[in-house]
């Protein structure tokens, strides 16, 4: 492989796990804590709030994954060699 | 006497998480349904290679959402607001061994994998239907 387009892939491979993961980071960890306090003050919804927060981090976590497959294809199946 | 102790104290599931378990049970039996339709799809699309590819990637997308969903039942039980990762170590393993394996197409076993995905869309579009009276 050209070492200017492996260096070029690495560099993107890094950057695109790097801000896939930095959003849906943030906005998990909002979320959870949220999640946790209001199990905390009412814990007879702690069901509902368990499933709301299940769809909500399994959406937010895509997000990553779309990232993460990038990456991956950049690492280890580069369409650019 | 025992002050101070919680009156209700037992080993069974609340009431409340019951709906927990039943919208993880829900959302299970939705994304089975939907990789079964998926695959015999694209096996008589793409054939049986490509079917078996995707079949990978839904299995283990069904895999990443029990860990999810356990992850989750575990916040807030141990003292962390943290949910752990280790759902996306499945995905990261699936992804590595589709690029070096020869047998193996990413595309297929990626859109396999996202199968959760449409179950969860077409969950949330379900409870925005109006609700049955009866």
């Amino acid at each position: 492989m050209d070492p200017l387009v492996a260096a070029a892939s690495v560099l993107a491979a890094a950057l695109a796990i790097g801000l896939a993961s930095l959003g849906p980071g943030i906005g998990q960890g909002n979320a959870s804590a949220q999640a946790v306090e209001g199990i905390a003050r009412q814990p007879e919804a702690e069901g509902k709030i368990r499933g709301t927060l299940l769809l909500t981090l399994a959406f937010m976590e895509s997000l990553t994954i779309y990232g993460l497959v990038i990456a991956l294809v950049l690492l280890f199946a580069n369409p650019f060699k | 006497m025992t002050e101070g102790a919680p009156q209700n104290v037992s080993t069974e599931p609340s009431k409340s998480m019951q709906e927990y378990y039943k919208l993880q049970q829900e959302l299970l039996v939705m994304v089975l349904i939907l990789s079964g339709i998926a695959f015999v799809s694209v096996w008589l699309v793409y054939g049986l290679n490509i079917a078996l590819n995707y079949l990978l990637g839904a299995c283990t997308g069904v895999v990443y959402l029990k860990v999810l969903a356990r992850n989750v039942e575990r916040v807030g039980t141990d003292g962390s607001k943290r949910v752990g990762s280790s759902q996306l170590a499945l995905f990261v393993a699936l992804i590595i061994l589709a690029t070096q394996l020869n047998q193996l197409h990413i595309l297929p076993i990626f859109l396999g994998f996202l199968t959760y995905k449409a179950s969860l869309i077409v969950y949330m579009l379900r409870s925005l239907m109006p609700s049955d009276p009866s």
